[in-house]
């Protein structure tokens, strides 16, 4: 495309954007969840330096090295994968 | 804060309670936020400050700058620390006697310092590092401590008496934090308190603590989780009356509850004070 | 460092080993005490900082978290924190390798989406703490004479970014945010551009057409449009990709006749 036909393509795209955005700015984006998903996120206080709850060690203490024995349960079979061997399996995993 | 006023009790700032605070502007003397919460570029967290800075006094308190890391103060952190004063302009800053990173890695705990001279010296050269950085002087907090390390030298109340002096700091006393070590390295934390070089101390914290029971024993487990048990307000109220008022916080980190019983306890706090202010007023 | 400060040097070195790594091991230099064991104590330290590292993880990947249930997050959680401990003392700038990590993390293979996810949500993160700007009306863009605009330079906002993926990630995302129940996604779903932005104080995430990763990618290379447009596919729908980037407040301004 020569420089002449891609300001032209642009300008028609600009002015077909704009008239898609007629009404529609940034703010009034926010509350469009269906369209535009905005959630607002609480302001973490991440920095712990505190002992916390789970800290109670002895409970928590252990989990280790063992991770790759817990099986995904979560709602991981929300998305069905076709994997390598060609096989449809819901997202979950076997122990190893 | 003003200097004619009397020390206040003031609250850690939570998010949860943005809209409490901002709407209903609660008489609470002032806030104290966690420094390294505000050391992103911008977003809410910072707009939320903003406003409660335009409407309370707040007070910075530090929990990653590592002042007993044998490696040296993480490099960058204190120049994030003093943009985040310059920004919000605190009445105190303050950090902890304690360590979080080593070799570079951050270990998110206010890890325990052995009480020797070799750490008090490697302590008070850091600490001229920041307020020579900061160009003020800072408060170190006494920490909770769950173990005691071999030879140790000095008692922790020696150890912050020598800081203190030596590099012109002032120590943030935390009554909790006292409860919590006594317990669990067996000492009375009336005698530590007497010990105390209390004519350093700029602030109080109080909080909760839970309590591990196991066959071996109990331990004692700073959590910020809870509400401030009672004899936490009771050797806070021996240290008003010995004292006079002194900048009270409370801090609610986990579990936080609904603003109304956090102001609940910064308004029992304030009481201590206000005890402390009528038998100054008797005294004089 | 001086001699005096290479006991403290090595109790630290010891302690970090003793915290972060799977066996227990108290270091040497921990006394014994009257009550509680040694053990007992230096596990109150190990589980703070594992504990506090993994709840931080927690609050930055809910959705992944809800993808493969608590138990097995907080698993994942744990060997990630042993493997790549923080690097910072501000705990918000902790968890970008979470999503390479799971890529190459053995237990959730099957789950090959989970990486692509973990990077939007990761990119939500950012842009939450990302640097404040105003963004500019598509309106400006428009006012524009075409040869002007073939020329024109978009500045990004510092909160935007895209994540480009064979996954319908948003999709996923979307339904485990929003939906008490989640929706099925079937395996042939297409694969997703999720745009994700901050115009004020929310955190915003968009699905992008096809292609438009590429056209973003050289706009924020600092080339023009009429040059941007010649990276992306030439069946990228422009019109939608601009209305949406100007809609989400990606574009923080314009500049005008300045080449490249």
């Amino acid at each position: 495309m020569s420089n002449r036909t891609t300001a032209a393509a642009l300008a028609a795209a600009v002015a077909a954007a704009t008239l898609m955005s007629a009404g529609a700015n940034a703010q009034t984006a926010n509350a469009d969840k269906e369209r535009c998903y905005g959630i607002s996120m609480a302001g973490k206080n991440d920095c712990a330096a505190t002992g916390n709850n789970s800290c109670a060690g002895q409970s928590k203490a252990d989990y280790d090295a063992k991770a790759w024995k817990y099986v995904a349960k979560g709602s991981c079979g929300t998305m069905e994968v076709t994997l390598k061997d060609g096989m449809k399996r819901k997202g979950t995993l076997a122990p190893m | 804060m003003a200097a004619d006023r009397s020390p206040r009790a003031g609250a850690g700032l939570k998010p949860q309670h943005q809209r409490h605070i901002l709407d209903g502007r609660p008489d609470v003397g002032w806030f104290e936020v966690h420094a390294e919460n505000y050391m992103g570029a911008g977003g809410p967290p910072h707009r939320f400050l903003e406003r409660v800075r335009a409407l309370y006094p707040v007070s910075l308190h530090g929990v990653g700058l590592s002042i007993g890391s044998a490696g040296g103060l993480t490099p960058g952190h204190l120049g994030r620390l003093g943009a985040v004063a310059e920004r919000y302009q605190p009445f105190l800053i303050s950090e902890h006697l304690a360590w979080s990173t080593h070799d570079g890695v951050f270990l998110n705990d206010l890890l325990p310092l052995p009480y020797d001279d070799a750490t008090l010296a490697l302590v008070i050269r850091h600490v001229d590092e920041v307020q020579s950085a900061l160009g003020r002087r800072i408060l170190i907090e006494n920490p909770s401590t769950y173990l005691r390390f071999k030879g140790e030298e000095m008692e922790e109340t020696e150890f912050l008496g020598a800081l203190a002096r030596r590099s012109g700091c002032g120590l943030l006393l935390d009554v909790n934090n006292v409860v919590v070590s006594a317990a669990n390295r067996g000492f009375d934390p009336l005698a530590y308190l007497d010990a105390f070089p209390v004519e350093h101390v700029g602030e109080i914290h109080l909080a909760g603590h839970a309590v591990l029971q196991d066959s071996d024993g109990c331990l004692l487990v700073d959590t910020h989780d809870r509400s401030v048990p009672p004899e936490v307000w009771d050797l806070h109220r021996r240290l008003i009356e010995r004292l006079g008022p002194l900048p009270t916080l409370i801090e609610w980190d986990a579990d936080v509850p609904a603003w109304p019983i956090l102001e609940a306890e910064v308004a029992q706090a304030e009481s201590v004070l206000r005890h402390g202010d009528e038998l100054r007023a008797h005294a004089a | 460092m001086p001699p005096d400060m290479r006991p403290l040097a090595h109790a630290q070195q010891s302690f970090r080993r003793g915290v972060l790594q799977a066996r227990l091991q108290v270091p040497a230099a921990v006394a014994g005490l009257p009550g509680p064991s040694r053990e007992r104590r230096f596990s109150v330290y190990r589980n703070n900082v594992k504990a506090s590292l993994v709840a931080a993880l927690k609050a930055k990947f809910t959705v992944i978290e809800r993808l493969v249930g608590e138990e097995f997050f907080e698993a994942t959680a744990l060997v990630f924190v042993e493997r790549h401990p923080p690097r910072s003392p501000v705990l918000a700038e902790y968890g970008g390798g979470f999503a390479s990590f799971l890529e190459v993390f053995e237990p959730a293979a099957d789950l090959p989406y989970l990486p692509d996810v973990a990077r939007l949500e990761w990119a939500r993160h950012r842009a939450f703490h990302a640097a404040d700007a105003t963004p500019v009306a598509i309106d400006r863009l428009a006012t524009l004479a075409a040869d002007d605009l073939h020329d024109t330079r978009l500045t990004l906002h510092p909160a935007t970014a895209v994540a480009a993926s064979p996954w319908p990630i948003v999709s996923i995302w979307t339904t485990n945010t929003f939906d008490a129940e989640t929706r099925r996604i079937g395996p042939d779903h297409a694969g997703e551009i999720a745009l994700i932005t901050r115009p004020q104080d929310d955190v915003l995430v968009n699905v992008l057409p096809p292609g438009s990763d590429l056209l973003i990618a050289a706009l924020r290379e600092g080339r023009a449009l009429g040059t941007a447009i010649g990276q992306a596919p030439a069946s990228l729908d422009l019109a939608r990709t601009l209305a949406l980037l100007f809609r989400a407040g990606a574009v923080v301004g314009l500049l005008k006749g300045i080449s490249e």
